[in-house]
């Protein structure tokens, strides 16, 4: 196929794929928008393949062999994936990204038609590859983390940012005399140094972030997973990754921008700073008092006799994997004539907007969830919050205590409602480390026990009480 | 110590000192006995036979008031009954000292110690022992039950066969204590409630009870400290009576709580207000003991003017005997409590509600206590005025601006300069398709940043999920390199590459598609 039409191709796709993102401005054309996504994938990806030159039938029926694996490999586990574990695939899917931009690193480098000898062409092959590397360890550890294979705690090494610092140094380093390097074995030896160094310094950055950041890791990768395409259409002068990849590296950069502010926190106190270490937390004001409990008899009366119901989910529910639980109290308490809604801070979970899709995989819909910004004013003439499995982001000691450690992120005030119930498993503070006041308000009741437990029961007698 | 609890005396007066649950419970504190009159409960249905069932003896009029080490009362001590007080007894009751000063002369001359119910102070601590707001809260209710009863309909819309009734329309004058049970309680029938108060810092506490806050256009702020209202100056209440001569025409009831400590209650409702009224209207006037907020009050009477009822009743607690003296009684408990019970009671000076409340100490006048800090409303509600300022300024501080331009600028200075530096000569091809990518590259980021911040949170996991997918476009890098000629190390890197990113492409679309297609409203 000629240059000119894979050019128009591509421009296509870049168009589809701004479209796509432009549809997921709301429920409605969001689907349309994915599909906008698949046409633009497919058409660069057919055009890419009609347009290859040169290649024997080996490598063609090769690279079909590969295209269709990995479809078949990428459909099993998209359809076997559970929505709570949705963080988990998706940091895994960066992997990829990142382990393919560094393969494309490698082989373009050895394989640098036009472009040998070009200086350009060396820094951004380096560029790529530090980049690639970084995106791929620090997707596979934050993947571990999600998936709970290896511990959520923050691993705090010594003089840490002295060692990225250290680590960065390295990959410039290692970086220029890739480039110096005469021949290409001696080059070789130091583009695998430097990828080593980048392999390295992507785990300790994502090993050094604790579980509630997750949602700020998650969608820094998704960002770096943007810039490594961007970089490797640099690479191969192809503006179609170009375009892609600043799409979605400017996405996943918002995205981390807006979980920071949503915990009044810099990118670089998130990514740097040691939070939920013991220093930080021991300064807080420890609260006093007494923490009333409730039975679900009890509860199961005031939901009956509540007309606002405002239901508060954390992460805490999708371990539990109470969201269907949950749904079912909703539609249970709908029909009794209660207005039920739901709000969301924007931190709940371990991914944004995570909450949202358990609970719409759950059947909820999506006009009763509402955002922290629409609910907020709302509480008070709430009777009921009911609380499921969230902690740091209803402490009123963030707004009020100013030795709290998350003093200023912004949170849902549930005490403000007539009477909040919290479900919990335990009393133990939340990620954060820090103690709730709200357990020991007048208006506060505590429901112990396994969430997806206590609703059941919830829901099994309020059907029995109709 | 032995404690006595008197029949009332005042004409009219219903509510007894104590319930057989408060003496139970005095005797359970540690008083060694407790006298009952003969009868003192019996206008509240308490019988003598529940008192003694209680523990209390039931004894006669005078023995009541002469054998008693504590006396316990709801009214002050009648003329008659202070002279049969016991030398040097205590005594707590409604005292009212500033009106009532022979009373205060006599007790002291026989060296009683007396505390005033109505002088304990306003402070939260004594919030359980403060009877004015237990009774307040009581005469607001029956305030409305009052207006129920002179009031021709309903308080409810009603749409019945016979015909469309419309909802009675209250208005409430003075959004205190009993302002607010009354507002509670015509809501709780069903009427439309408007609620007035100079206080700005009720508006709050008015509207969660569901009724609307009526204001006037003049700026003026009427808390006069100890959580009471203060006078206005002339055009505000100009203004205010503007308000009222309009309201009346259009309400069915109002009920009027005004009061201003240590005056008579404000006029409020002129006699032309109850002129502009429909004729079976209400007015139910609260502060008729003090003078009454209506010019055409008669205290404790009902009079009709024009066809409006103007109701000035004085005796609204006693008019629930049974809960007002149950009340009272848990008052006298929680103050009796904080002085130590039966068998620790003693006169603390340095505890503010009891120091509050005393008139005379074994005699000696004590009254007006030290001036202490006013009402812990207003305290509070200057407390965050004056701290708000604070962290604002400290984010000014903090957040400077940030020079995005100035940074775009040095970064393109520096481009400028690298590439004018390293290369010699022309510009190469190499050089010149870089800055081509590099337009392309800033633009795209700038489109990226436009589009999605329009993209909804609720939707922030698929879009990760699909850009994510997207992302997977390296699989076109990856398959223009399975062409090269040197060799077979660099196609099977890129055939790995190409794998990998087809996973991601197929299982990152599909994910998504799972997710939005469970999007359902």
């Amino acid at each position: 196929m000629e240059t000119v039409l894979l050019t128009i191709a591509y421009l296509a796709s870049s168009v589809f794929f701004i479209l796509a993102l432009r549809g997921l401005s709301n429920q409605e054309t969001a689907r349309a928008g994915n599909v906008y996504g698949m046409i633009g994938m497919g058409l660069a990806t057919l055009a890419t393949f009609l347009a290859i030159k040169g290649g024997t039938t080996a490598s063609y029926s090769l690279l079909m062999g590969a295209l269709v694996a990995g479809s078949v490999i990428g459909s099993i586990m998209a359809a076997r994936v559970a929505m709570t574990a949705m963080p988990q695939m998706v940091a895994l899917l960066h992997s990829f990204v990142g382990a393919a931009a560094v393969l494309v690193g490698f082989a373009s480098f050895l394989n640098p038609g036009d472009h040998a000898g070009s200086a350009i062409f060396v820094v951004e092959v380096g560029v790529d590859i530090a980049i690639g590397a970084i995106t791929f360890t620090g997707s596979v550890v934050a993947f571990l983390k999600l998936d709970a294979r290896i511990s959520g705690k923050p691993l705090v090494l010594p003089g840490r940012n002295f060692l990225n610092l250290a680590m960065l140094i390295g990959i410039v380093v290692t970086g220029v005399l890739f480039g110096r390097a005469e021949g290409i074995e001696a080059a070789m030896i130091w583009l695998l140094a430097m990828t080593a160094i980048s392999s390295l310094m992507g785990i300790h950055l994502v090993a050094a972030i604790g579980g509630a950041d997750m949602p700020v890791v998650v969608s820094m990768l998704n960002s770096y997973s943007g810039w490594t395409a961007a970089a490797a259409g640099f690479m191969l002068g192809n503006d179609l990754l170009i375009i892609t990849g600043a799409l979605v590296g400017s996405s996943g950069a918002i995205l981390s921008y807006i979980m920071c502010r949503a915990m009044n926190r810099s990118i670089w106190n998130v990514i740097f700073g040691g939070f939920g270490t013991p220093a930080a937390t021991s300064k807080a004001a420890t609260p006093e008092g007494e923490v009333r409990d409730i039975d679900v008899e009890a509860l199961t009366a005031e939901l009956q006799a509540a007309k606002e119901v405002i239901i508060v989910p954390g992460y805490g529910m999708a371990v539990a994997r109470a969201q269907h639980a949950v749904y079912e109290l909703t539609s249970l308490l709908r029909k009794n004539g209660t207005r039920v809604r739901f709000g969301i801070h924007p931190v709940a979970g371990r991914l944004p907007g995570h909450m949202n899709v358990l609970l719409a995989e759950a059947n909820v819909p999506y006009d009763i969830v509402l955002e922290m910004d629409e609910i907020n004013e709302d509480f008070e003439s709430t009777d009921v919050v009911l609380v499921i499995g969230a902690n740091d982001i209803v402490n009123p000691g963030a707004e009020t205590d100013p030795g709290s450690p998350i003093y200023g992120m912004p949170v849902l005030k549930v005490w403000h409602s007539k009477m909040c119930v919290m479900s919990k498993r335990s009393r133990a503070a939340g990620y954060a480390g820090v103690d709730n006041p709200l357990f020991y308000m007048e208006n506060t009741r505590m429901l112990f026990g396994d969430a997806r437990d206590k609703v059941s029961e919830l829901v099994t007698a309020l059907k029995a009480g109709r | 110590m032995i404690v006595s609890i008197p029949r009332e005396t005042f004409s009219g007066e219903c509510r007894v000192a104590a319930s057989p649950t408060t003496v139970k419970k005095l005797l359970k504190m540690g008083f060694e006995k407790v006298l009952v009159e003969r009868g003192a409960g019996e206008k509240a249905s308490f019988s003598d036979a529940a008192y003694e069932q209680a523990g209390a003896s039931v004894v006669d009029t005078a023995a009541a008031l002469s054998q008693g080490d504590l006396v316990l009362k709801v009214r002050a001590l009648s003329d008659a009954e202070t002279g049969r007080v016991k030398e040097g007894a205590h005594v707590i009751s409604y005292v009212y000292p500033a009106s009532n000063k022979p009373l205060i002369e006599k007790l002291a001359a026989r060296k009683v110690t007396l505390l005033a119910m109505d002088c304990i102070p306003r402070i939260s601590r004594a919030q359980k022992m403060d009877a004015l707001s237990a009774m307040s809260n009581i005469s607001g209710y029956r305030a409305v039950i009052e207006a129920a009863s002179h009031f021709g309909s309903f308080f409810t819309a009603q749409m019945t066969a016979a015909g469309r009734v419309p909802p009675a329309k209250v208005l409430i004058v003075g959004a205190g204590v009993a302002g607010l049970a009354a507002i509670g309680a015509a809501r709780g029938l069903g009427a439309v409630v408007r609620a007035f108060d100079t206080r700005a810092a009720v508006r709050e506490q008015v509207q969660s009870l569901g009724a609307e806050f009526l204001e006037v256009l003049v700026k003026e702020e009427g808390e006069g400290g100890g959580g009471y209202a203060k006078v206005m100056s002339p055009e505000y209440i100009k203004a205010e009576m503007e308000l009222f001569a309009q309201q009346a025409k259009e309400v069915d009831i109002v009920i009027t709580t005004a009061l201003i400590p240590g005056r008579p209650a404000p006029k409020l409702w002129e006699k032309r207000a109850v002129e502009n009224m429909k004729p079976g209207s209400v007015v139910i006037d609260m502060a008729a003991e003090q003078g009454g907020n209506c010019e055409l009050t008669v205290p404790g009477q009902v009079v009709v003017h024009n066809g409006v009822k103007i109701v000035g009743l004085t005796d609204y607690p006693s008019r629930l005997p049974t809960t007002s003296s149950e009340l009272y009684g848990n008052c006298l408990l929680n103050l009796l409590t904080d002085m130590g019970g039966g068998t620790g009671y003693h006169v603390d000076l340095s505890d503010e509600a009891v120091r509050g409340a005393l008139v005379l100490h074994e005699g000696a006048l004590m009254w007006p206590p030290p001036v202490v800090e006013p009402s812990p409303q207003a305290a509070q509600a200057q407390k965050p005025a004056a701290a708000a300022p604070a962290p604002e300024a400290a984010a000014k501080a903090v957040k400077p601006k940030r020079p995005y331009t100035a940074i775009a600028g040095v970064l393109l200075l520096g481009l400028w300069l690298f590439l004018k530096f390293t290369q010699t000569g022309a510009a190469s091809p190499a050089t010149l398709a870089f800055l081509q990518h590099l337009t392309v590259f800033v633009l795209a980021v700038f489109v990226g940043w436009q589009v999605i911040w329009s993209v909804t949170p609720a939707l922030h996991t698929p879009l990760m999920s699909l850009t994510n997918a997207i992302s997977g476009i390296i699989i076109v890098g990856a398959m223009l390199q399975t062409t090269g000629t040197s060799g077979t190390a660099a196609l099977i890197v890129s055939l790995v590459g190409a794998l990998l990113a087809a996973i991601n492409i197929v299982g990152g679309s599909y994910v998504t598609q799972r997710m939005l297609q469970m999007f359902r409203k």
